[in-house]
């Protein structure tokens, strides 16, 4: 039975509904700028109704349309400017942010408390875009490998590894926003001893 | 299991990802006796969820919503 456009409207609406606050906060982190990030969205849902013929009913809405999301992104606002130094499995490997000890409050606890919701988004932000679009989807969307694999079109031994140098980046980046803090906490308090009389 | 394994497949095992009841069991079993291991698992599943719970917490603007109502509209 040939479908109506309401009737494709009304079903387009139905699978989309539950996704957009997701798809908002992913162009969110890809961007890193709100008003970007909703002419993201909203050219997303474009071409998703566009392409909605195609999606066979049944199958995964989500990953489906997280996928052109993300296509979007790459072919559209993802700029060279974007690329960075990224560090070679190498040098990351000699990396190495949490560390056993014997007993007590270990400095990696101590940091896991003192983060701050604006650092966990700030360190997400500064990620290579590789990196983020792994992290954000498996990390933060719960997507698992094969779909987050699926919706960037890598294999995934990628989506792995890049999970993993994206974890030790934001554990690196995380590291030092707490321990500048705590320099930065530690000088006002000797400045402040120094201006007493 | 030893530590080098079980470390391997650590974060296979708190991302689900672990396809094997075996496996899984060899590394929760590992956890059990092994506190360095242990350790290190408890500190990477609190920064994940800390990655979760903040990354899922952007308030939406609610006329983002219809903005993209508007925009189906008009298909």
């Amino acid at each position: 039975m040939v479908e109506t456009k309401e009737e494709k409207k009304r079903d387009f609406q139905e699978l989309l509904d539950p996704e957009l606050a997701s798809l908002f906060r992913t162009a969110l982190r890809m961007t890193r700028n709100r008003e970007d990030a909703e002419d993201l969205v909203q050219e997303t849902v474009t071409k998703a109704f566009a392409a909605f013929d195609r999606f066979e009913r049944g199958t995964n809405f989500r990953a489906w349309v997280f996928r052109i999301l993300t296509n979007t992104y790459i072919n559209n606002y993802y700029r060279v400017r974007d690329r960075r130094n990224i560090p070679s499995l190498e040098e990351m490997e000699e990396e190495s942010f949490f560390q056993p000890v014997a007993e007590g409050i270990t400095p990696e606890e101590a940091l896991l408390n003192s983060l701050t919701k604006d650092d966990i988004i700030e360190a997400i932000e500064a990620l290579p875009v590789e990196f983020r679009a792994v992290v954000v989807l498996v990390l933060v969307e719960g997507f698992s490998y094969k779909e987050a694999a699926e919706i960037l079109d890598i294999p995934m031994g990628t989506v792995m590894s890049r999970l993993w140098r994206g974890r030790k980046l934001l554990q690196k980046s995380l590291w030092e926003y707490s321990t500048q803090r705590n320099d930065s906490e530690r000088k006002n308090q000797e400045g402040w001893t120094v201006k007493k009389p | 299991m030893d530590c080098k394994e079980a470390l391997e497949k650590l974060y296979l095992y708190l991302d689900h990802e672990i396809l094997s009841e075996s496996e899984r069991q060899q590394i929760e079993g590992h956890l059990q006796w092994c506190w360095r291991c242990q350790q290190v698992y408890q500190l990477e599943n609190n920064l994940q969820n800390l990655i979760r719970l903040n990354g899922r917490n952007d308030e939406v603007p609610p006329s983002f919503f219809s903005k993209i109502k508007n925009v189906i509209a008009q298909f």
